[in-house]
């Protein structure tokens, strides 16, 4: 607070210090709302972004946003920051309740009905992770991306954001299963290493 | 990992995708639920990587609406959580002011307890003793009773009298107004149940023995008896006469009697 005086007083640059997510999540246990705030500003965008490329509907993704932060709020302890990071895990959580609604809209069979209630599991990093801030995570994953054949670029899209098996792809795009299944997963493949040589 | 792991290990960026075909995907989660510990650790790997295709979404900024609606949904549900809370915790002074009432409430509850059983001790032990008074002052109206009418000089003195040798001699004092006094010393006891009875012999001349108290004497062979009020006048009596009769006495003397004494 006497920093935050100086700061407006001319005194300045003065360092805040930021809690890390985990530090928060562990307030949250706590009710505590300011918590809650600095946990929702600082991942909102990214969280709305990914909904909203699944929902491809503004209302809707709000919705679904509404839906996982207070999913955070009232589940807090489900998140154990032993096993993993928490972005990795806000990200799972976000696609799959976005993909749970997708699918919900679309009228088309629900795959994952067990998966609807429940939180997804936290997933540690790999030994290759290293600490980057968002920006260069999102550059660092769009330029690999971008090195991908463009079919496989597609076909991972067509499983992540809309949620489409194997042989929904492969419908989709006219093309043969197994063909679909090796872009996929020869794509990701790529992807892993992309990442490993990049840390 | 083995041969069978390599089939599943190809399965796994595609489950952590969600890409799997049911039958795929079944057959890969009851692999997992086997305890693989390879296939764990890789499934680990794969959901962190597809976690990161989350970047490949464009950044965008949610409505102030929704950040507003949220603010205030987590607000009031933390302030209602609060007041739950602070409703249902008790501060600790409180605690301890119900603790000590309760340790009152129970040292109250001892308490009377323990007074009404000392009420109770003290009543019955008052009327023991109101009792035992009872039965003193009825010895001691006995005994004053007794004591006028032999040292009263208007009392008359009625030896009586035996023909078994063996038997002691007896006295019985009459006093006009407080009664005969009859006692002996060394008597010995009637056999079993049977007891010694006192008799009025009238000076009617037809006049049969009028039937008294009865007695027994101590293990000593003593005893003193009060008639306090005999049935008949002493000077319509002529004689005092004692017999063995059954246990309960007689209306009419069913032995011959072993003492008599004359009045004069």
């Amino acid at each position: 607070m006497f920093l935050a005086l100086l700061a407006s007083l001319g005194f300045g640059p003065v360092k805040v210090e930021v809690s890390p997510d985990t530090t928060l999540m562990q307030d949250l246990l706590r009710q505590d709302v300011n918590a809650f705030e600095q946990l929702y500003d600082r991942h909102s965008r990214q969280v709305y972004g990914l909904v909203l490329r699944i929902l491809q509907q503004a209302s809707t993704a709000e919705e679904v946003v509404q839906d996982v932060f207070l999913q955070l709020w009232r589940n807090a302890a489900a998140y154990d920051s032993e096993r993993g990071p928490f972005v990795p895990w806000l990200l799972t959580l976000a696609r799959n309740r976005a993909l749970d609604q997708l699918r919900l809209k679309s009228e088309r069979q629900r795959r994952r009905e067990d998966q609807t209630d429940e939180l997804p599991p936290v997933s540690a990093a790999p030994d290759y992770e290293n600490e980057l801030d968002e920006r260069r995570r999102v550059e660092r994953v769009r330029a690999l991306m971008g090195s991908l054949l463009p079919q496989q670029q597609r076909a991972i899209e067509l499983a992540y954001f809309e949620g489409l098996s194997h042989t929904e792809i492969a419908e989709k795009l006219k093309e043969p299963l197994g063909t679909v299944k090796s872009w996929i997963r020869n794509g990701l493949l790529r992807l892993k290493e992309g990442l490993q040589t990049a840390s | 990992m083995a041969t069978n792991g390599d089939q599943y290990g190809e399965l796994i960026e595609a489950y952590a995708l969600g890409a799997l075909d049911p039958q795929e995907r079944a057959s890969l989660e009851a692999h997992l639920a086997s305890g693989c510990p390879e296939c764990s650790k890789a499934l680990d790997e794969a959901r962190w990587l597809v976690s990161q295709l989350a970047y490949l979404a464009p950044d965008a900024k949610p409505s102030e609406l929704l950040r507003g609606r949220l603010f205030q949904t987590v607000r009031a549900e933390a302030r209602s959580a609060g007041l739950a809370k602070s409703s249902s915790t008790i501060p600790f002074w409180m605690w301890g002011a119900v603790a000590a009432l309760l340790l009152f409430t129970v040292y109250q509850a001892w308490e009377t307890s323990r007074i009404r059983v000392t009420i109770d001790a003290t009543k019955k032990s008052a009327e023991e003793e109101i009792a035992k008074r009872h039965e003193l002052e009825e010895k001691f109206a006995i005994a004053q009773r007794e004591a006028i009418i032999l040292t009263d000089p208007h009392s008359v003195k009625i030896p009586l009298g035996t023909e078994n040798k063996e038997m002691p001699k007896m006295e019985a004092v009459w006093h006009a107004k407080f009664g005969i006094v009859v006692s002996g010393l060394n008597v010995p006891a009637p056999s079993g149940t049977r007891t010694l009875q006192l008799w009025l012999i009238p000076k009617a001349k037809d006049g049969k023995p009028i039937p008294s108290l009865t007695l027994r004497p101590d293990a000593n062979g003593n005893f003193v008896l009060l008639v306090a009020n005999p049935p008949d006048a002493m000077d319509g009596t002529k004689a005092l006469a004692i017999t063995e009769e059954p246990a309960g006495g007689s209306q009419a003397p069913t032995t011959k009697p072993i003492w008599v004494g004359a009045i004069s």
